[in-house]
C-alpha cells in the first residue's frame, strides 16, 4: 500500500472504517459506562467478581484447549486426507454454531441430565451434566466449528510444494506435520485460540442452563442486569472480559512473532498434497464420525421433540407444532430473521475484509489500535451490548429508523471479529509481491484488493459470511433490547416458546430456524459454484 | 405508520362526533364489562369522555404467558375495537424492565403488563411511569395497589411447590412438603432445583418470604437459605425452566409459581402441587408507561384489565388468582384467602430487593 496521502480511495476507506467502528462498536459500549447511579466502582471494591473470574479462566482454558484441538482434528481430516463422507462432515462443521439459545442446551439436558435418555436410561448413570463437566463438554461441541473455519481456511491455502520438500527429503508422515504442516498453520492457529477462547469467555446460555451453581462473568451480568437493573455492574464485569480479551490478544501478537506465514507467492503451484496414510485417513474418519454421532444426537432429538406431542415424556407423533409455527406473527418472524441475517453477514464481510486489509496491508499509525478494537466485540456479551445500542440509538431524532436496519447493524459489529480474523489471517499467507506486482503496474492500492487479493480470499470471506449469519439467525441476547413488534425474530419466539413451557412449538421453530439457514448456506454454496462450501475448507 | 394514521383520523372523528359518540362507546364499554355500581357513575362518566373513547394503536410491553397474550388482548379488543393493539411479548419481566429504563430517551411503549410489581414500582420511583388512578380500581384491596398510583395490581400468584410423582414416591416416601422447614431434609440434598432469586421475581419473592417467615430477622432467614442452598442442585435462570426439569423428573421438586404448575399437571405432565404453610405470593401489575403515545388507550386497557371479565378470563387462561374479590380461582387452584400465608410487606420487600439479594449471595457464595 502506498502512503494514504498518494491514495485518496484509501484515505477514505480508512476515515470511514474508523468512523463505523468508533459509532457502532466503541461509542454504545462508553454509553453503558456512564450509565448515571450505578456501582461500577463498588463492584470491584466488594470483591465478588474474583470467583466468578476465576470461574471463567477455569473454564476458557478447558473448553478452549478441547475446541481449538477437535478444530484442528476436524480441519486437517477435512483438508489433508481422502475420508469418506465429506459433504457430511461439512454440515456436521457448521451445525454446533447454529445453536438458537435454550434449546440446545436444553436438549442436552434431556439427554445428559440426571435422567437423561441416554446417560441414565441407557447406560443407567445418574452423572449429571449440569456444573463444570457439563459446561466444558458442551462448550467444546459449541465452539470448535470456530476453531475448525479458521484452520481448515489457513491450511487449505497452505503450500503443497513445501510439503512435498520435506518429503523428498525424506521426512516421514509425523515429522512433516510436526516440522512444517504445523508450523504453517500457526496464523490459523492463533487466530482460532484467540477467537475461541473469547467466545467461551463471552458465552453466556450454556453456563446459564448448565452451569448449576456455577457462576461465570457472563451469567454474573445478565444477573446484575436482570436482577438489579444494574448497568453500571454489569459494564464492570464486562470491563473484566474486556481485560482478558486484551490479554488473549497480546499473547497471540507475541505468540506470532514477526515470522512470516507467507505460503502463496507469485509462482505457480499446481502440486498436489502428498498423501496421508490410510491409517491416518481412517483414524481422522472414526473421530470425525464419533463426534458427529453426538451432534447428530443432540440435533435429532430436537427434531424428534419438534415431531411429538410433549417429548419425552409423550412420544406421540404430531405435525401440530410446525402448523402452530407457520400461523400468526411467526412466519414474518422467520422472514425477519432470514434478512437480517443475509443482509448482517454480507455487510459484515464486505467491512471485514476492507478493514483486515486496511490493517494488515497499511503502514499508518495507530493500526493496532483498529485491530484491537476489532477483535473486541467478541469479548462484550451480546446482552450487554444490545444494551448498549438501546441506550445509544433510541433517540427521538432516530425514531425514523426502522429497528429492523438497527438489529442489523447491532449483528454486524457484534460479529464482526471472526471475519476480521479471517480476513487478516488469510492476507498474511499471501505475498505482498502479489499485490504489489499490480500496483507497480499502475493500478491503485483498492484495484489490486479487488482484482487480486479479493480472488484469493475467497476462504476467508466466506469464514465470515457463514460466521456472521449463523450467529445472527441464532442470537437472541443482542435482540432482546432492541426488537419490535414487527421486527421480531425467530430466537425471540423461540425464547417465548420455551418459557411458555411449549416444548413441541419451541423444537419446531428451531427446526425451521436451522432449515432455513441450512437451505441458504446450500444455494449460496451453488450459486458460488462450489468454490464457497459449507463449514470452511475447500477441501 | 399507517395504521397510526388511520386509528388518529378516527380519534379526531370521535372527537367532532362529540359527546354522543363518547357516551355510546361508554355505554357499551359499561355494558359488556359489567359490574360498575352505580354509585361511581359520576367519576365513571367524566373519565368516560377521556378513557372510554379510546382509538389508535396502543403498543404494549406484556410480561404475559405467550398462551395468555393473545386471547386477552382480542377480547380487550371486542370491547375497544377502535384500538389497534401491538404487543411486544417477551415473558420476561427483568428484560422488560431494563428495557423501559434504557429507552427512556424515547419510550416505544405506552403499557407494561405482567411481572410482579416488584418489576413495575422501581420504575415508578424512577419516575418512568405515569400516574393513574383508574375508576375501576375502587373494586380492588388496598393492599393489592400503589398508593402513589403508578400501578395497580390485577392478577395475583401464590407461590407452591412441584414434586415430580414418580421420584418422590420412589426416593422421598411419597412426602410432600408441609412447611417450607421441610425442604432441609437431607433426603432432599441434590433433588431440588430453584429459580434464581437474582434473575427471576419468583425466587426474590421465596426468599423475602422466609424473612418474612421469621418476622423479618434477616439473619435467621439467611441461615435457612444457606441450609437449603447446600440441598439445591441447580438455580435455573427462568421459573419455567426449572418446571420442565421436574416435568422429566431430571429433579424431584422446586418451590415454584402454583398457577404454572396446575398448568403443568393440567398438560398430564406426572407432577403434582403442594401449597406449604406460611407461602408468599405475586401481585401481577399493569402501569401506563411515562412518554406514553397513547394515553387514552393506555387508560382505557388499565381500567379494562381491572374488571371482572378480564380477571375471569385471565383466570381461566392462566390459572392465576385475580386481585378482585369477586373473582372466582382457577379450579384447584389454592384460594389467597385459605392458604396459609405469611405477613407479606410488599412495600419493604421491594425497597430492599436490591440489599437482600446481595445478602444472600454473600451467605450461599454465588
Amino acid at each position: 500500500m502506498r502512503s494514504l496521502q498518494r491514495e485518496p480511495g484509501v484515505l477514505l476507506a480508512l476515515l470511514a472504517v474508523i468512523a463505523l467502528v468508533l459509532a457502532f462498536i466503541v461509542y454504545p459500549q462508553v454509553k453503558v459506562l456512564l450509565t448515571p447511579g450505578g456501582t461500577y466502582v463498588d463492584f470491584f471494591v466488594n470483591g465478588n467478581w474474583k470467583n466468578s473470574t476465576l470461574h471463567s479462566l477455569e473454564v476458557m482454558a478447558l473448553s478452549t484447549t478441547t475446541a481449538v484441538a477437535l478444530g484442528f482434528v476436524f480441519a486437517y481430516a477435512m483438508v489433508y486426507t481422502d475420508m469418506h463422507w465429506k459433504p457430511f462432515f461439512r454440515i456436521i462443521g457448521i451445525l454446533p454454531l447454529l445453536s438458537p439459545p435454550f434449546v440446545v442446551a436444553a436438549s442436552y439436558v434431556i439427554l445428559f441430565g440426571p435422567r437423561g435418555l441416554i446417560t441414565y436410561n441407557v447406560f443407567g448413570q445418574t452423572v449429571s451434566v449440569f456444573g463444570l463437566g457439563g459446561i466444558w463438554g458442551v462448550q467444546t461441541i459449541a465452539f470448535f466449528p470456530f476453531a475448525y473455519q479458521l484452520i481448515a481456511d489457513v491450511l487449505s491455502r497452505s503450500d503443497a510444494r513445501l510439503e512435498q520438500a520435506a518429503r523428498n527429503l525424506g521426512g516421514g508422515t509425523w515429522s512433516v506435520f510436526r516440522t512444517v504442516t504445523l508450523p504453517l498453520s500457526r496464523p490459523g492457529l492463533g487466530a482460532a485460540i484467540l477467537t475461541t477462547a473469547i467466545y467461551v469467555l463471552e458465552d453466556f446460555g450454556n453456563p446459564a442452563l448448565i452451569g448449576g451453581t456455577f457462576t461465570v462473568l457472563p451469567t454474573q451480568a445478565y444477573g446484575l442486569i436482570s436482577g438489579f437493573a444494574d448497568l453500571q455492574g454489569a459494564a464492570a464485569v464486562s470491563s473484566i472480559l474486556l481485560v482478558l480479551a486484551l490479554v488473549l490478544y497480546f499473547a497471540k501478537i507475541r505468540l506470532d512473532g514477526p515470522r512470516s506465514f507467507v505460503t502463496v507467492t507469485g509462482r505457480a503451484s499446481s502440486m498436489p498434497r502428498p498423501p496421508v496414510p490410510p491409517v491416518v485417513s481412517w483414524a481422522c474418519f472414526a473421530a470425525c464420525l464419533a463426534l458427529a454421532t453426538v451432534i447428530i444426537v443432540v440435533y435429532g432429538a430436537i427434531l424428534v421433540s419438534a415431531l411429538t406431542v410433549a417429548f419425552p415424556q409423550n412420544q406421540t407423533f404430531t405435525i401440530a407444532n410446525f402448523q402452530y409455527i407457520t400461523s400468526g406473527p411467526n412466519g414474518v418472524a422467520l422472514q425477519n430473521t432470514l434478512v437480517y441475517g443475509l443482509a448482517a453477514a454480507a455487510f459484515s464481510t464486505v467491512f471485514a475484509l476492507i478493514a483486515g486489509w486496511l490493517v494488515q496491508r497499511g503502514t499508518w499509525p495507530g493500526r493496532r489500535a483498529l485491530d484491537l478494537l476489532l477483535i473486541l466485540p467478541a469479548a462484550v456479551p451480546g446482552l450487554f451490548f444490545g444494551i448498549g445500542y438501546a441506550l445509544s440509538f433510541n433517540e427521538p431524532w432516530l425514531d425514523w429508523l426502522d429497528r429492523g436496519v438497527l438489529i442489523t447493524i447491532s449483528m454486524i459489529f457484534w460479529n464482526i471479529p471472526v471475519g476480521y480474523q479471517a480476513a487478516v489471517s488469510g492476507l498474511r499467507q499471501i505475498d505482498r509481491s502479489m499485490d504489489e506486482a499490480a500496483t507497480s503496474l499502475g493500478a491503485s492500492s483498492l484495484r489490486g484488493l479487488r482484482d487480486v487479493l479479493l480472488p484469493m480470499l475467497g476462504g476467508s470471506m466466506q469464514v465470515g459470511f457463514v460466521t456472521t449469519f449463523v450467529r445472527a439467525v441464532t442470537t437472541l441476547s443482542v435482540v432482546i433490547f432492541l426488537f419490535t413488534p414487527s421486527s421480531t425474530v425467530a430466537t425471540i419466539r423461540i425464547f417465548q416458546l420455551v418459557n411458555d413451557l411449549n416444548w413441541g412449538a419451541a423444537t419446531a421453530f428451531t427446526v425451521a430456524d436451522i432449515g432455513l439457514a441450512i437451505v441458504v448456506l446450500g444455494v449460496i454454496a451453488l450459486v458460488a459454484r462450489g468454490r464457497v462450501s459449507l463449514g470452511g475448507a475447500r477441501a | 405508520m399507517q395504521d397510526t394514521k388511520h386509528g388518529y383520523d378516527r380519534r379526531t372523528f370521535l372527537k367532532l362526533a362529540g359527546a354522543t359518540a363518547a357516551i355510546a362507546a361508554c355505554g357499551g364499554g359499561v355494558a359488556t364489562t359489567s359490574p360498575t355500581p352505580s354509585g361511581a357513575a359520576g367519576t365513571a362518566t367524566a373519565t368516560a369522555a377521556g378513557t372510554r373513547a379510546a382509538a389508535g394503536t396502543l403498543n404494549i410491553y406484556s410480561a404475559l404467558n405467550e398462551s395468555t397474550n393473545n386471547q386477552f388482548f382480542a377480547a380487550f379488543n371486542k370491547v375497544y375495537p377502535d384500538v389497534k393493539v401491538q404487543v411486544l411479548p417477551l415473558a420476561a419481566a427483568g428484560e422488560l424492565q431494563t428495557r423501559i429504563t434504557a429507552e427512556k430517551a424515547s419510550p416505544k411503549a405506552d403499557i407494561f403488563i405482567g411481572g410482579s410489581s416488584e418489576f413495575h414500582d422501581p420504575l415508578g420511583k424512577q419516575g418512568l411511569l405515569e400516574q393513574y388512578v383508574s375508576p375501576n380500581a375502587k373494586d380492588i384491596d388496598a393492599k393489592f395497589k400503589d398508593p402513589n398510583g403508578y400501578w395497580v395490581g390485577w392478577y395475583t400468584g401464590i407461590f407452591g411447590f412441584i414434586s415430580n410423582n414418580d421420584r418422590l414416591s420412589k426416593e422421598l416416601g411419597n412426602k410432600k412438603p408441609a412447611t417450607w422447614d421441610d425442604l432441609l431434609d437431607p433426603a432432599w440434598k441434590g433433588k431440588l432445583v430453584f429459580p434464581d432469586p437474582v434473575k427471576t421475581g419468583g425466587g426474590y419473592i421465596f426468599m423475602a418470604t422466609q424473612i418474612f417467615r421469621f418476622n423479618k430477622d434477616e439473619g435467621k432467614a439467611m441461615t435457612y437459605m444457606k441450609s437449603l442452598h447446600a440441598n439445591i442442585a441447580q438455580y435455573v435462570p427462568t421459573s419455567p425452566g426449572a418446571l420442565s426439569l421436574i416435568d422429566q423428573g431430571q429433579f424431584v421438586g422446586c418451590p415454584n409459581w402454583a398457577h404454572d404448575i396446575l398448568t403443568e399437571k393440567g398438560k398430564g405432565n406426572p407432577v403434582d402441587l403442594s401449597v406449604p404453610a406460611d407461602t408468599g405470593f405475586e401481585v401481577g401489575g399493569i402501569s401506563i408507561i411515562k412518554g406514553a403515545k397513547n394515553l387514552d388507550a393506555a387508560k382505557a386497557l388499565v381500567d379494562w384489565s381491572l374488571t371482572k371479565d378480564a380477571g375471569d378470563l385471565n383466570v381461566k387462561l392462566s390459572n392465576r388468582g385475580s386481585t378482585r374479590a369477586d373473582v372466582a380461582p382457577a379450579p384447584g387452584s389454592p384460594k389467597l384467602a385459605e392458604v396459609k400465608l405469611v405477613n407479606y410487606d410488599r412495600a419493604w420487600a421491594t425497597d430492599n430487593k436490591d440489599r437482600l439479594l446481595k445478602l444472600w449471595q454473600q451467605t450461599v457464595g454465588l
